[in-house]
């Protein structure tokens, strides 16, 4: 996998970045702001809430904030990892439940984990073609409320009912029926390939990168440190709405330290030949909750008096080969990004923010550890050394999904809003717009990363 | 030696009662204390015009976690060949008794694809009966070709052996210091198996030897659980090597410790690429991931 054959990724030569206006025969996309429900460890605050549910909370909120009642949005994206079936309209359903113009469009998208960012690309790209002028991507994921299937037995039996057209027919079928068929079939966070979970892979991943249980610690610290500071700070104030009782991302421990993480005993990787350092402190929870993104274009914001915080410049999706251990599973993000940055003409030198989605701390630290290696910036990624290191003050500087949680569909609506906000925040730098880079890994070995700017 | 022509069969032998008759042998066997002397039956067994079930095919794909192709995988070719190999073994004429046989290793070329509307020749020969340290042992051969052409798409050589069984004249090699180290690796996936992934197996292949059925009928035949069927777990090692091997591959797999039910299973599959990313070969090793104690191995390669 080489980036494109080119090697213009090295940091001589990018004096000039030129992702801004790189493509002007498009108009641009912006982020108008965002909305989310706080997200709730699963099991808890929001255990009896649907998709459906907590994705029109999200959604009530956006229109609330944006004044959008009764608008025709050119079209609304959001999705869900966990999905019930008859939820094969889901967002069309919310929509229709919320105070948007009925004659509002709406589509589901699923890409695992990556399903909230990929919503955002799409439709941003859409309104840089011209064929949209609103849209609102989203996510929702309810860990506490899953889908739950009858047993492959069961169901054949019952699918083969319906088709049988006589008694004797019917009873043939039934008589087929076993007492295990009627236990149920709940989904799994195992990789249907592999049989190992999503911890176990990045177990392997993060013992590949030699990644210390100790650096792992202080990054799951950090989260929780920083999204405290944000919440104290007023941060998510225009970014967030209660619900449910809930104001504050539940899994939060603002009072955590080091030491105490430093006590939990490894949950993943404890058959391996190395030392388990994985643990419920450095890996994030199962988790409930939704979030939504308004984006349009420029003149439809202005003719709204909305605000402008962002841009979204370019997106780029990679996967690896997990399934035999060639790459980790998490690890599609580390040849994502060097491909979208040689696109751009860009070097990570030329971020204020990298928002980096912590499935697992080692998935963080993984990711940075290969950029930061020779051998793989050579071999894997055509390079001609390391594709380099990040500033670690501007890496999930308001918390990520180790603090907050991460209900998988949910998070990329989260990151986009907050680093939108951020970016207007911080305005320009040296003379050039703030810019910030999302980094999503996902099941089945995928990733889906982008480039955001304030407007 | 040349082999002496096959005996043609009118229809594929029923498993259950080649197993009936299996058990019967043995009693009568050993009610007489008579055995079947010490040469294999030259001739083998065939059966012409054989075409594969495709409500069986799809429900095989589905247990080994195969995509419902047109192709017949070369697993499902072993199991549709399996009651003619052991009819051959349940000749009165052959020499070792058949239950109780383990299956030692597998080779399988595929040659050619064989789609499930394919009219089919099956052939089954046993040859090369030898010592073992542990008793005697053999080869089933198995051979498929197009009904009425002369081309081997699929051909498998079976290893079984006759544990306990020392028959005159078949010297038993010395045996060997112990079995070569194990060092289990990082997984590279991990099979969580029910108690009845057995039962499973043998509802679509036919074979309902009873020591892979459940723990009564396993315990009958000496085992203290019931084991997977060892073509079960190598075919779903092959499926998992994915469709990188191509239509043609030769597949190779050695079985060591049984896997009990139910059980896990952890697995490496290593893939070999050329600098220019093409397949070169895989290979795998199968373990229990609790004991660390190797189940199998083997490699698919191109011919």
């Amino acid at each position: 996998m080489s980036v494109n054959g080119q090697s213009a990724t090295g940091p001589q030569e990018s004096t000039s970045p030129a992702a801004t206006g790189a493509t002007p025969s498009v108009r641009r996309a912006v982020i108008v702001g965002g909305n989310r429900i706080p997200f709730a460890r699963s099991g808890g605050a929001y255990t009896k809430s649907s998709n459906q549910d907590m994705l029109t909370a999200a959604l009530d909120g956006l229109i609330a904030r944006f004044g959008l009642q009764d608008e025709r949005i050119g079209e609304v994206a959001a999705g869900a990892v966990l999905k019930h079936s008859r939820d094969f309209n889901l967002t069309r359903e919310a929509v229709l439940g919320s105070a948007l113009s009925a004659e509002t469009p709406a589509y589901d998208l699923q890409q695992a984990c990556a399903t909230g960012l990929e919503t955002v690309l799409g439709l941003a790209n859409k309104i840089k073609l011209g064929q949209i002028d609103s849209a609102i991507a989203g996510g929702v994921d309810s860990a506490s409320d899953a889908p739950i299937a009858v047993s492959e037995g069961l169901r054949g039996v019952l699918l083969d009912l319906s088709r049988a057209k006589t008694l004797p027919q019917r009873l043939q079928v039934l008589s087929r029926l076993r007492p295990k068929d009627l236990a149920p079939d709940a989904p799994s966070t195992g990789e249907p390939r592999t049989g190992l979970s999503m911890g176990e892979h990045q177990a392997l991943t993060t013992a590949q990168w030699n990644i210390s249980r100790e650096s792992q610690d202080e990054l799951a610290f950090n989260s929780h440190r920083n999204l405290a500071a944000a919440y104290d700070a007023g941060f998510f104030d225009d970014l967030l709405t209660p619900y449910r009782g809930l104001a504050k991302d539940s899994n939060l421990r603002a009072d955590t330290t080091l030491e105490k993480l430093a006590t939990l005993k490894p949950v993943f990787g404890k058959g391996l030949g190395a030392e388990a350092t994985m643990t419920a402190g450095n890996s994030t929870p199962l988790t409930d909750g939704a979030s939504t993104v308004l984006l349009a274009s420029e003149e439809w914001a202005q003719a709204h008096d909305l605000p402008m915080l962002a841009t979204v410049v370019d997106g780029e999706a990679a996967a690896v080969d997990f399934v035999h251990g060639k790459d980790g599973l998490l690890m599609a993000p580390a040849f994502a990004v060097p491909r979208l940055l040689a696109r751009n003409g860009l070097t990570l030198d030329d971020f204020d923010f990298f928002e980096i989605h912590e499935a697992f701390a080692g998935t963080v630290l993984s990711t940075l550890a290969a950029w930061e290696d020779e051998d793989f910036g050579r071999t894997r990624l055509g390079l001609d050394g390391a594709f380099g290191s990040i500033d670690r003050a501007k890496l999930n500087v308001n918390g990520s999904s180790l603090a907050a949680g991460h209900p998988f569909a949910a998070t990329g609506g989260r990151i986009v809003a907050s680093l939108a906000k951020m970016l207007q925040a911080q305005g320009h730098v040296n003379g050039r717009p703030a810019r910030g880079l999302i980094s999503i890994c996902a099941a089945g070995g995928q990733g889906v990363v982008a480039i955001l700017e304030a407007a | 030696m040349s082999p002496a022509q096959p005996v043609i069969l009118g229809e594929m032998p029923s498993l259950s009662k080649l197993y009936v008759n299996a058990a019967a042998q043995a009693a009568r066997r050993r009610v007489l204390g008579t055995h079947g002397g010490s040469t294999l039956p030259d001739a083998g067994h065939e059966v012409r015009g054989v075409r594969a079930d495709v409500g069986n095919l799809t429900a095989y794909q589905h247990l080994i976690g195969l995509s419902a192709r047109d192709t017949l995988p070369a697993g499902y070719l072993h199991a549709l060949a399996f009651p003619l190999a052991m009819s051959v073994m349940n000749r009165d004429d052959f020499p070792l008794p058949l239950l109780g046989m383990i299956h030692l290793s597998n080779y399988v070329e595929q040659r050619a694809p064989v789609i499930f509307t394919d009219l089919l020749d099956i052939e089954a020969r046993v040859e090369n009966l030898r010592g073992h340290r542990a008793g005697t042992q053999l080869d089933v051969i198995a051979e498929i070709r197009g009904a009425g052409k002369p081309d081997i798409r699929w051909t498998g050589r079976s290893t079984y052996l006759a544990k306990g069984v020392f028959l005159p004249g078949i010297d038993v090699p010395s045996p060997h210091n112990g079995r070569p180290d194990f060092t289990p690796p990082d997984p590279t996936a991990v099979w969580h198996l029910g108690v009845d992934t057995g039962r499973a197996y043998a509802a679509i292949s036919g074979d309902f030897n009873p020591i892979h059925l459940s723990v009564l009928s396993a315990r009958a035949l000496g085992m203290r659980r019931s084991i997977a069927h060892g073509m079960y777990l190598a075919s779903r090692a092959l499926a998992d090597v994915g469709p990188m091997k191509g239509e043609t591959f030769g597949w190779a797999v050695t079985f060591d410790a049984p896997v009990f039910l139910p059980g896990r299973v952890a697995l490496e599959i290593t893939t070999g690429q050329a600098p220019d990313g093409t397949w070169q070969r895989s290979d795998y090793a199968a373990w229990n991931p609790r004991s660390g104690r190797k189940h199998f191995s083997g490699s698919v390669a191109p011919l």
